[in-house]
């Protein structure tokens, strides 16, 4: 028997059943269509909280001055933790980064014109443009040379541009920082949160040597408050922040048992953990709609035993006209299997459904994908071999004689 | 091939139920020629229809040895006998056996899609088939459309239509009025001496055995008589009631 032969077979005695049919395949609908669109929302959320995640930087890595320790224990042994531009230099040369950026931070008064406020000014190097991708809407970023000279050059976002020089062009003029004229270069562009808080409109960027020598005035130029490194695309989080721990530990001499006197913070830990959450979810959904499809296969199954018993005749007759033990067991087999793929894809329509009123109603990204949906075929077809095999089995076993004394 | 078409020698056949033995055959010799016709008469419970089935390859033998055109069928597997209902024998049952959700012309052709045939030419070959028995028209009907001796037409255009040397019969007209059973049982006849079938069918009635040319009494799993026809009908059998 061909195999077309054998679905046509499948079909006909399914039509045959209309209603016990349609009964068993919605076992196998809502299975199926628990299964798909669990995963799907699943694996939407997995996708949602990892694009969260990027916008947040979590291959950004934060190195901060002073180790596990309190400030008071480090005075009490003598020792001052900083970090220094030389640390952010050793850190720049690392193949694991793309860069490495010092930054001095500190609130200062800042006026022009009438204008007069208070507001946080960051002082950083070129390399802090590269890392965090930070472009000018007009004028240009200072440079290299603007840094060695502690040129009183100044970046600021949109919002500042606002504030002091409303609807006037603000390159070129002069911003007063500390009573300090820094010539205004460039404005950024875009606006939004940071990762670490701030606005990017907010911003207010003087070269770092600028900011130690006429903001901060620290009695150590070199200082500085943090370090921003990040970790190329293609190298492990940890393996860059490993190299790093290696180079500060050199640069600050410190012995083999001492402990580090920095501190690294890194949003990949973050991400690590809110993946193995959204992973466990979506696993606990998926699971869910598995327990719904292992139900609707039992129903397969009941139903495929039924079946065999109520056709036992038939399949005396089959068998005294030359139908083989396989011919019986592929019949009741296509048949369990033709009724899953069915359900199957009425299922997956259904799914395709659900996501998109959820997108619609629910302002959140769900979608199927492909490899959902041929999981979810496979699946069916799966189901459908399980727990169509034992009946087909069963009916294949019987002996022609037997079967034809069944009334 | 030359030999003969059916050899059974010292077949026994005993049911097991549980601990329960039911002996039924207690070895039967027969041996029938290509293109004969032969008739099986006795009780019930003389095993009679065991013969049948396990001459029909539905049931095996418990023991002794079953040649069917030369090949020992006790030897072969499921797969194996599956073949042979299918290219071999043509059954005839008493109640007809037709599956009731199909149609008639896809019930003469089903044989023919185990056999491997396509669709398209299997619905042609049972065209010609039901034609030969008379029911060309009704092709597109379901059996239960059709009267007895329809149906059991169709039965014998199912049986015939591999095109097997073989016939086997077990109570052709046991459902059907006498009429009927005449039509049914001229046209094994016709079938027997133009096509060259050999018919092996199983009855009560000595009308029907009548049309054959041999004749096998059965009695309590042995042969009792086994020759002409027309001469084991007219002898008087021991226990024998005639119906």
């Amino acid at each position: 028997m061909n195999p077309i032969q054998v679905l046509v077979e499948s079909f006909r005695s399914m039509a045959a059943n209309r209603l016990r049919t349609a009964l068993t395949m919605l076992g196998i609908v809502i299975g199926i269509a628990s299964v798909v669109l669990l995963l799907a929302i699943g694996d939407s959320m997995q996708r949602f909280i990892n694009k969260q995640l990027q916008m947040l930087g979590t291959n950004l890595v934060y190195v901060m001055p002073g180790g596990d320790r309190t400030a008071a224990q480090r005075a009490r042994e003598g020792k001052v933790a900083v970090l220094t531009q030389d640390d952010a230099e050793a850190l720049n040369g690392l193949d694991s980064l793309t860069g490495a950026a010092p930054v001095l931070q500190g609130n200062f008064k800042i006026s022009a014109g009438n204008e007069n406020l208070s507001g946080s000014v960051m002082g950083v190097t070129p390399a802090m443009f590269a890392i965090r991708n930070w472009k000018v809407d007009g004028g240009t970023l200072f440079g290299e040379a603007d840094v060695r000279a502690a040129a009183r050059l100044v970046v600021i976002g949109q919002k500042v541009a606002d504030q002091f020089f409303y609807r006037a062009d603000p390159l070129g003029r002069y911003l007063r920082i500390e009573n300090v004229s820094f010539q205004v270069v460039g404005v950024l562009a875009g606006e939004g949160r940071q990762s670490d808080g701030t606005d990017l409109a907010d911003q207010i960027l003087v070269p770092i040597t600028a900011a130690s020598a006429y903001l901060v005035k620290s009695p150590f130029p070199q200082n500085v408050h943090y370090i921003v490194a990040q970790g190329r695309p293609d190298v492990q989080m940890g393996e860059a922040v490993e190299d790093m721990k290696e180079v500060l530990r050199n640069q600050h001499r410190i012995r083999v048992d001492d402990p580090d006197d920095f501190r690294m913070q890194n949003l990949n830990t973050i991400a690590e953990t809110a993946n193995k959450i959204s992973a466990g979810v979506a696993l606990l959904l998926g699971l869910i709609g598995a327990i719904s499809l292992l139900v609707g296969g039992i129903g397969i199954m009941n139903i495929m035993l039924v079946s065999v018993t109520e056709r036992t005749r038939e399949i005396g007759i089959r068998m005294a006209i030359g139908a083989r033990p396989n011919d019986v067991l592929l019949q009741f087999l296509a048949e369990a299997v033709v009724i899953c793929l069915v359900g199957g894809m009425v299922g997956i329509a259904i799914a395709a459904g659900g996501a998109a009123l959820i997108t619609t109603f629910a302002d959140f990204e769900v979608y199927l994908t492909l490899a959902g949906v041929l999981v979810a075929c496979g699946f069916a077809t799966a189901v459908g071999v399980f727990f169509g095999f034992y009946p087909a089995r069963r009916a294949s076993r019987l002996l022609p004689v037997d079967c034809l004394r069944y009334e | 091939m030359t030999g003969p078409l059916i050899d059974i020698r010292a077949v026994t056949k005993t049911y097991v139920s549980g601990s329960v033995e039911t002996p039924v055959l207690h070895g039967v010799d027969l041996r029938v020629e290509r293109g004969d016709f032969v008739s099986i008469m006795g009780q019930s419970g003389s095993g009679k229809s065991t013969l049948m089935n396990i001459l029909g390859c539905l049931d095996q033998a418990t023991g002794g040895t079953y040649l069917l055109d030369g090949a020992d069928t006790r030897t072969l597997d499921r797969a194996a006998l599956a073949d042979i209902r299918n290219r071999t024998i043509g059954f005839v049952f008493q109640s007809f056996n037709l599956i009731k959700r199909m149609s008639v012309a896809e019930n003469v052709a089903l044989p023919l899609i185990y056999a491997g045939v396509g669709r398209a030419r299997a619905q042609a070959r049972a065209l010609v088939e039901l034609e030969r028995v008379g029911l060309g028209d009704f092709a597109r009907r379901t059996p239960n459309q059709l009267s007895g001796g329809q149906q059991q037409r169709v039965a014998i255009a199912r049986a015939l239509v591999t095109d097997p040397p073989l016939l086997l019969a077990d109570e052709p007209t046991g459902n059907l009025d006498t009429h009927t059973s005449d039509d049914i049982m001229n046209s094994f006849g016709h079938l027997n001496r133009e096509r060259g079938i050999t018919i092996v069918l199983v009855t009560h009635e000595a009308d029907v055995a009548a049309y054959s040319r041999r004749l096998v009494r059965l009695k309590d799993g042995l042969v009792l008589y086994d020759g002409p026809a027309a001469e084991g009908l007219h002898q008087p059998a021991p226990a024998m009631v005639a119906p």
